[in-house]
């Protein structure tokens, strides 16, 4: 149960409009174990059966497929239409303090920029977590398609996760781009590095509460690890250990759990 | 009578998606109207094995990739219309020719009546025009690949699918009858009632006819929705399928109202860029109104549905900076350093964003690597896949004096690759091809490694070898089963 369990907790430190989104893991884990209980044979009643759990397996699939397409585009929509309304910000704030513009005080110019700064940070790690979202349903419905014919001996996995690699929420190279194109932004808006290494030695134990982004993401990178670090069924067609180069630093953040993470 | 209760529910239904334009509406639809999700059932259900002797189901979920499209047009995904709205397709198209006839529709109400069953089973060869229409040549080829597989699943589970679709069948018939008649008389209302429903109905009808027309129903996707019937009333507050007509009257009612806004519209920065502009020579956000820009906008495929929801997004996050972005994000708790429990300098929040910055910065990475990863693991059980069948066609001219079964070259059953291993030892390399299935990616044994050494085309990483050490001492006696 070791991804259900990351999943849980994914979807425990998520952002709240995104919690019912995810995967049905469990759910579709039940109805595969209905599946394989209830046997292909010639009697009447088992039969019907089977092809009832069989249907509602599908169905569900499917539904969840839909589901994440949905949420997926709409989210990428949303996100287009802020990435545009960044560039305009920042826009307007170097016109107004540019040479030409009116030029208001220092502290106004602080308040903008760090309120600027916020709203891009987090509008980045809001993107990420979306390529996350994608990823993390993508990998659970590999894994119960895996399952799949494992119980049933059938062959629904290959050409299955071959249509999702088509589907819109598996395609996430525009935002992947408007991720990129944002860390390109924020070097533009943050200021020289000088004083980074002053807070860098401050580091050392840093606690995360609440629910935030910030939170959301340090806890997929550490699922994401976790589920990578190997299984008994690893084999050639898993994924490698994670490599993160700077590991000690996300170990070194602690995240309070506001939720008890199971 | 249940039609007028009903039709008031539809129109506060029809009013609701019209005012919350489609952006909210899409995902408030998914929840609120179960029939786009039993809809879209039959898209994904072409990979249902124990439904495709049946029909070849040519309705494939219909990504346009960004590849086939140019820049500026945004991306349809029409969904295939299952259950519910295919029943209203043979309502439609008369409707629709003859929007203000009362008389005609009544007339094909009775004539739909009495023939429930043909109407349904007819429907098979018409799908075929919604893939010409809409599917690249992914979606055709999927499916095209995943026949032999499926087939060959289905003649495992025939004697289930037989009794399942008897029964469904049954189920089916006594089910459409009702429905259509209370979209007929809703219908009807509509097009008596207010100008302005009319109007957007026949917008609706005159947007998605095409769509519609050529979608009708297959009996597999409606009696595998029929399983599912229980599900839907439970999961989506709808009603139940088979319940009285008071029930049936809201689904199709809400099934009307989704089916013309379902066509899913994936937008892009062009696309956007396009609409910004239009926007912007409206006299900006506040003034612009859907239809003139779509009129401004002139792409094709783009509905005033799309329009309208993107308006209204567009307009949120205007809004949205101004006033209360600064609240929005402070509900998210920002990050605590050790120093202090307020933030205090914008030194320190600044780093703490940096901080924060950086890990989002290293999962993105790690989530493209991870991506691409996955990819390529598909990409090399598909080769084995292709490989597979041609060593299968190859050898079976050498295999086929003593196996029986190996006819379907694509679709092995383990069984029949019990019987040419034990008989053909010598044709080892092809016998260890063709004995690991053809769905191998699950990741098992021998065929592994001997493809991953034979083909070199796979770039895999050498940490993909080294995982499968333990897997290669199992007995290939169930390979598709090995994990």
């Amino acid at each position: 149960m070791k991804f259900g369990k990351r999943l849980k907790q994914q979807v425990q430190d998520t952002l709240p409009e995104w919690r019912d989104k995810f995967l049905s893991y469990k759910e579709l884990k039940k109805l595969l174990r209905l599946l394989s209980t209830a046997p292909t044979s010639l009697l009447n009643g088992s039969s019907i059966d089977y092809g009832k759990a069989e249907a509602e397996f599908m169905y569900l699939l499917n539904n969840e497929i839909d589901k994440f397409n949905g949420f997926f585009m709409e989210q990428e929509e949303d996100f287009i239409i802020r990435h545009k309304e960044v560039q305009q910000r920042i826009k307007r704030v170097v016109e107004l303090w540019g040479p030409n513009g009116s030029q208001p005080s220092e502290a106004d110019y602080k308040d903008e920029m760090e309120k600027i700064r916020k709203a891009i940070v987090d509008f980045h790690g809001e993107m990420v977590l979306l390529v996350n979202y994608s990823n993390i349903n993508y990998t659970g419905l590999a894994k119960i398609l895996k399952k799949y014919d494992k119980r049933t001996g059938g062959l629904l996995r290959l050409p299955f996760i071959q249509k999702v690699l088509e589907q819109p929420f598996f395609t996430t190279d525009l935002i992947s781009k408007l991720v990129k194109e944002c860390e390109t932004i924020i070097d533009a808006v943050f200021p020289a590095e000088e004083e980074a290494e002053r807070a860098k030695e401050a580091k050392e134990a840093i606690v995360v509460a609440g629910e935030g982004i910030f939170r959301n993401t340090v806890t997929a990178l550490l699922t994401m690890q976790e589920m990578r670090k190997g299984s008994s069924t690893q084999s050639a067609f898993s994924l490698p250990p994670l490599n993160l180069p700077d590991s000690d630093l996300i170990q070194s953040i602690q995240l309070n759990a506001a939720v008890p993470i199971v | 009578m249940e039609a007028r209760p009903a039709f008031s529910i539809e129109r506060s239904s029809s009013n609701q998606l019209n005012n919350i334009g489609m952006s909210g509406a899409l995902p408030s639809s998914l929840s609120v109207h179960p029939t786009p999700l039993e809809e879209t059932y039959p898209r994904f259900s072409d990979s249902q094995p124990a439904f495709v002797e049946k029909g070849l189901k040519t309705r494939t979920f219909n990504h346009s990739s960004h590849i086939s499209s140019s820049g500026a047009v945004g991306h349809m995904f029409s969904s295939s219309p299952g259950y519910s709205t295919d029943l209203h397709h043979s309502s439609l198209s008369p409707h629709e020719k003859h929007s203000r006839n009362a008389h005609f529709i009544s007339q094909s109400m009775s004539n739909m009546a009495s023939v429930p069953l043909p109407y349904s089973s007819n429907n098979g060869p018409l799908p075929s025009t919604t893939s010409t229409h809409y599917s690249n040549g992914s979606s055709a080829s999927w499916h095209a690949d995943s026949l032999p597989s499926f087939l060959d699943f289905s003649v495992n589970a025939s004697i289930d699918n037989s009794q399942v679709e008897s029964s469904a069948c049954n189920i089916m018939a006594t089910e459409e009858f009702p429905k259509r008649n209370d979209w007929q008389e809703w219908a009807d209302q509509l097009i008596s009632d207010d100008d302005t429903l009319t109007s957007n109905w026949n917008d609706l009808l005159a947007d998605n006819i095409q769509d519609l027309e050529p979608k009708a129903a297959d009996p597999i996707s409606k009696s595998s929705s029929q399983f599912s019937a229980g599900h839907q009333s439970q999961g989506h507050q709808q009603l139940p399928a088979l319940s009285g007509e008071n029930n049936v009257g809201v689904a199709p009612s809400s099934s009307a109202n989704s089916a013309p806004a379902k066509p899913r519209m994936r937008w892009t920065p062009e696309l956007h860029e396009a609409f910004v502009e239009a926007v912007t020579q409206l006299g900006g956000s506040e003034r612009a109104t859907p239809k003139g820009v779509l009129k401004l906008m002139k792409v094709e495929g783009l509905t005033i549905y799309h329009v309208k929801s993107h308006l209204q997004k567009y307009r949120t996050a205007r809004y949205r900076p101004e006033s209360s972005e600064g609240a929005a994000e402070k509900k998210l708790s920002p990050i605590e350093d050790i120093s202090s429990l307020d933030l205090k300098t914008g030194i320190e929040i600044t780093e703490a964003l940096r901080l924060q910055m950086e890990v989002q910065k290293r999962l993105h990475e790690q989530l493209e690597i991870q991506r691409n990863l996955q990819l390529r693991i598909e990409e090399q059980g598909r080769y084995l896949q292709m490989m597979f069948e041609k060593q299968c066609k190859s050898g079976v001219e050498p295999f086929k004096a003593s196996s029986s079964a190996i006819g379907d070259p694509s679709g092995v059953s383990s069984d029949t690759m019990k019987d040419s291993l034990a008989k053909n030892e010598s044709e080892a390399s092809k016998t260890d091809h063709c004995r690991s299935g053809p769905d191998q990616a699950n990741g098992s044994t021998t065929l592994e490694e001997s493809s991953l050494q034979d083909t070199s085309k796979v770039q895999a990483s050498d940490d993909l070898k080294q995982n499968d050490n333990e897997d290669s001492a199992q007995p290939p006696k169930r390979p598709r089963t090995d994990e």
